[in-house]
């Protein structure tokens, strides 16, 4: 009896690596991903969206030449009343109406989207170059460096952002670049706190204990062996953090603070907008940059979050109901939702 | 098994060239208790051990876990700094140089992880963690380091295409040979190997120890096997170093540890070794066990750190702690550090059910075959 299992145990012989080959291809972690992130529907819808917003910015030119109506053209007889109130959406080739001075509503929303993802993304990649090199090394040495940085952090983080903005602007005048500067100088911090904590659970792991043994220099250590596997930590915060930077310029801008008129941007839109009462009987050029905005922000946040459920898939949250997951991120985002730790492990 | 077959006789003796010295190696990690805690208390993870190894040997390290095998294994390869003594690496001695100074040693010492999934970084290619030894240390074109990679993923017995992998996708095992593929590249002679198998399935186990083996002969490498399973290490090495409590308790030639073991924990770990062939199980001493738990590292027994669990403790024990020393009737190079060695024949279950019953810490639990 064991003799036969003995014998049955020999034939079988260890699976040809080969033939798996073409499975085997596609099971890299990014890959992985993906897959996982294909079947969130919700996720897909939104990353269709955004690039279908970032493709609108890119050709806003070419659009507004379609449409025929340029973002800062005042259309005075074809885009007002007789007695001042702006066309109606739909009305005399105005898809989306006329602003207070017959300006095209549409136009201004596709170059203000210019204005929004400019900001929200410029400052974005700043602040997440920042965030990761000051929490690398706050978070790889430890010690001294570690609480002085880490100090820094908590007072930007503790100062009132919009206060500081504003004073800011104040003394150096508006302008796009300040814009960004100011915007990413608040948002830094809270990538860099989430970049330091993962560091000191990275760095304790074996395979940096492997690079030490080999003679590696801690910047080889640093950006070698510890940088790669906070990528899918700082795409998926990088994305949370892109719509509330939107949020904040478009702040700013509604403040006054922000892109100067003409120049169309969602914020100054919408203060213009509500300066007058005349948003009371021509509500469109109101609500449609407030729509755009909140189509956007929603849009970064779900893929924000689809993407967390895609590169960590342990918290599993996948079952959660489309609708759910809506009414989650409507609930007003103003600072990015606590550190969850991303696992490194594949 | 396989692995518990006679294939230690078969192994090459080491030379007489002596290639690594540790001398009174004392690791103490500090343990904070806040700000105003002044008490200074401390693991004493590696207290005072002290061995030798001629180059082409191999060194069986055994002990409980906690016992501090791994923090010697990494004071031995200076990724920890010492807190006292000295370990000399072909003459020289690695304890007071600093990182810079360390790195042209780093290539003739090597070591591989326990962990086949932790120290293999995640998020990157196979081709690339093992070239890894070669950027570091050699200015290599491109496709040579891509030809020397291939190279030693053949050697370990990985299909050289799969370079362009990552880690998850590859088995245990195979993980496994990265990581010795790894601690390979650069030709080291000490490989210090902080139980490479005990992760792995038993089958995969004797692969990977053949592997070892082969590559021992190949390039002429001195091991340090660290290890808490005794048939494997039995398999492995020439030479074996029981630890307890951060001291080494006996050291000797394997045959002589395994076939006239003196010191009671030794014989106590020995005896708990099991034997799945039953033609064996005759020739086998009774089976000892020990009560009690490993004392705490941070505030160990005085005298011999065995003695509460020990089954021959007599009131010298708790007081005189024992040097580790050539006992009468033994060959050089076994040395025990007890005050009352384990005769030939010795019934030691019997001796632990006495002792229990002393005590009163309930019944004896030693079972006679």
């Amino acid at each position: 009896m064991s003799a036969m299992r003995a014998d049955e145990l020999e034939i079988v012989e260890e699976e040809d690596p080969e033939l798996n080959e073409q499975q085997f291809e596609s099971r890299t972690p990014w890959r992985l991903a993906w897959r996982r992130l294909k079947k969130d529907r919700v996720a897909m819808v939104s990353l269709g969206f955004i690039v279908l917003l970032i493709l609108v910015s890119l050709f806003a030119p070419l659009l507004t030449a379609l449409i025929g109506h340029g973002p800062n053209a005042q259309y005075t007889t074809k885009g007002l009343s007789l007695s001042g109130i702006p066309v109606g959406p739909g009305h005399n080739g105005f898809l989306l109406g006329t602003d207070d001075q017959g300006r095209d509503v549409l136009s201004r929303i596709i170059y203000g989207s210019r204005i929004s993802l400019e900001v929200g993304i410029g400052a974005t990649f700043l602040a997440l170059f920042l965030g990761v090199v000051v929490g690398l090394f706050a978070g790889y040495y430890g010690g001294f460096l570690d609480s002085v940085l880490g100090r820094f952090m908590d007072i930007l983080l503790s100062f009132p952002i919009l206060l500081l903005a504003i004073a800011i602007v104040a003394r150096f005048g508006p302008s796009l670049g300040l814009l960004i500067f100011v915007i990413s100088l608040f948002s830094w911090p809270y990538i860099g706190r989430l970049v330091r904590g993962q560091v000191i659970s990275l760095r304790e792991r074996e395979f940096v204990e492997a690079a030490r043994a080999l003679g590696a220099s801690d910047l080889r250590i640093m950006f070698v062996e510890i940088a790669p596997n906070l990528i899918a930590l700082a795409v998926i915060y990088a994305t949370l953090l892109i719509p509330v930077n939107i949020v904040t310029e478009a702040t700013l801008s509604f403040l006054g603070l922000g892109v100067q008129p003409p120049t169309a941007s969602w914020g100054n839109m919408i203060a213009e907008a509500q300066t007058g009462d005349l948003f009371t009987v021509a509500w469109w050029f109101l609500v449609f940059p407030c729509v755009a905005l909140v189509l956007t922000t929603l849009a970064f946040n779900l893929l924000g979050d689809g993407l967390r459920d895609a590169l960590d898939p342990r918290y599993g949250r996948s079952h959660i109901s489309a609708a759910r997951k809506v009414r989650r991120a409507f609930r007003l985002r103003r600072t990015l939702p606590e550190p969850e730790p991303v696992e490194a492990k594949a | 098994m396989t692995v518990a077959g006679g294939g230690a006789t078969s192994r090459a003796e080491g030379t007489d060239e002596l290639l690594l010295d540790v001398d009174d190696v004392v690791k103490h990690f500090p343990v904070s208790g806040g700000a105003l805690d002044r008490s200074h208390a401390a693991v004493k993870a590696v207290d005072g051990v002290s061995f030798s190894l001629r180059a082409g040997e191999t060194l069986g390290l055994v002990g409980e876990s906690g016992c501090g095998k791994s923090t010697l294994a990494r004071l031995v390869t200076a990724l920890h700094p010492v807190t006292s003594g000295h370990v000399r690496f072909k003459g020289q001695d690695i304890t007071s140089l600093n990182r810079r100074q360390l790195r042209p040693l780093r290539r003739s010492m090597q070591m591989v992880f326990q962990d086949p999934y932790g120290s293999l970084n995640p998020r990157r290619r196979v081709g690339s963690i093992l070239s890894d030894p070669f950027s570091v240390h050699e200015h290599l074109s491109r496709a040579e380091v891509r030809r020397r990679v291939q190279e030693l993923m053949a050697r370990v017995g990985l299909s050289p295409e799969h370079y362009n992998r990552f880690p998850s996708e590859f088995s245990g095992g195979q993980r496994q040979r990265i990581g010795i593929a790894r601690s390979l590249a650069l030709r080291p002679s000490l490989i210090v190997c902080d139980e490479p198998v005990s992760a792995l399935d038993v089958s995969i186990q004797a692969q990977i120890l053949n592997l070892l083996e082969d590559l021992q002969a190949e390039f002429m490498l001195t091991y340090i096997f660290i290890a808490h399973d005794l048939s494997v290490v039995r398999h492995v090495s020439n030479r074996i170093a029981v630890m307890y409590l951060g001291k080494l308790v006996e050291t000797g030639p394997t045959e002589e540890i395994y076939l006239s073991s003196r010191h009671p924990y030794t014989a106590s770990l020995l005896s708990a070794v099991p034997v799945a062939d039953r033609a064996f199980r005759s020739e086998r001493r009774e089976r000892i066990i020990l009560t009690g738990d490993v004392p705490s590292p941070v505030d160990p027994p005085s005298g011999c750190r065995f003695h509460p669990r020990c089954p021959k403790a007599q009131a010298l024990c708790a007081v005189q702690e024992p040097v580790l020393e050539r006992k009468p009737g033994d060959f050089d190079g076994h040395l025990t550090a007890c005050h009352f060695p384990v005769v030939a024949g010795e019934a030691l279950a019997n001796a632990s059910r006495q002792t229990t019953a002393v005590s009163g810490s309930g019944p004896a639990e030693a079972v006679n075959p």
